[in-house]
């Protein structure tokens, strides 16, 4: 724990609150060795084609946190416009929108509703957002298949 | 090593960062290098390329490497193994890997040594013996 003993206040103060009062549908842990890099669990929204399934991501707080956005990926496979093939996201909030003000929390929350909204109009994943504008419907499929056949847990 | 409180980048996301600086290229383009799969999510695997050095024996030539990146990167160094036929002192004539003993950055590795250090160190050892 040595390594993590200057670890500032705001971070151990949001892990305690993510440890205490989870959001729903998501879970967040920091790894034992390095309390910046958390282990994260996100369910699929109902009513999303992502429902049922069980997605593993990872998050890590750089040294300019809470002044620069937390990066975050999913470790599990994602068929969605706004995620690329290696778990990278494409999200405002992780970019240019970031905010001193927003928080672990808020991360998750947004990447969560991502996945009940996703977004083919600025695509991360350029062959996904192209099937899903021509044909919503394959796509939708699609995304419920690799959710059965990947986000098992 | 690391003074207390120093901030560790993951593995994964210094694989990411490394990945970004690849994509957009450093230096005068004389090394590259890139993941060799797009789909894999441990991102494991890398080829580079090595032009190699005017005024020596390499001037001109085209070097790929393969580099292997294990779950301990970066605190433990990659492997690499040259694909093109090269002679070389710290180079395998069986199989092309480069041998940490008599590569001083493979067997002194640390952490903040990257894909882009060890690669660009590759090119100028071929002027000298060691690169530290």
């Amino acid at each position: 724990m040595a390594a993590n003993s200057q670890l500032p206040r705001r971070i151990i103060k949001e892990t305690q609150r993510l440890l205490s009062e989870p959001a729903p549908g998501i879970s967040a842990s920091p790894s034992e060795d390095n309390l910046r890099y958390f282990n994260v669990m996100i369910l699929g929204p109902t009513q999303s084609p992502y429902e049922g399934g069980v997605y593993k991501l990872e998050l890590f707080l750089p040294e300019e946190y809470p002044m620069a956005a937390p990066k975050v990926r999913f470790l599990t496979k994602i068929y969605h416009p706004n995620i690329d093939k290696l778990g990278r996201i494409c999200l405002d909030i992780l970019k240019d929108k970031w905010s001193p003000a927003l928080q672990i929390r808020t991360v998750l929350l947004s990447i969560q509703a991502l996945l009940s909204a996703p977004n083919p109009d600025d695509p991360l994943a350029e062959d996904i957002a192209k099937q899903w504008k021509e044909d919503e419907a394959k796509a939708v499929a699609t995304a419920k298949e690799w959710t059965r056949q990947y986000a098992q847990g | 090593m690391q003074a207390a409180g120093d901030v560790v980048v993951p593995r994964n996301f210094r694989l990411l960062e490394e990945l970004e600086k690849g994509e957009k290229g450093f230096g005068d383009g004389t090394v590259s290098y890139g993941m060799d799969d797009q789909d894999d999510i441990m991102m494991s695997s890398w080829t580079g390329t090595i032009i190699g050095p005017s005024n020596t024996v390499h001037d001109g030539r085209i070097y790929s490497v393969k580099i292997h990146c294990g779950e301990q990167y970066p605190n433990g160094p990659p492997i690499v193994r040259f694909v093109s036929r090269i002679v070389l002192n710290s180079v395998n004539q069986q199989n092309g890997t480069v041998e940490p003993r008599s590569f001083p950055l493979l067997a002194n590795w640390n952490r903040n040594y990257t894909i882009e250090t060890l690669a660009v160190c590759r090119r100028s050892s071929k002027r000298r013996n060691a690169c530290t």
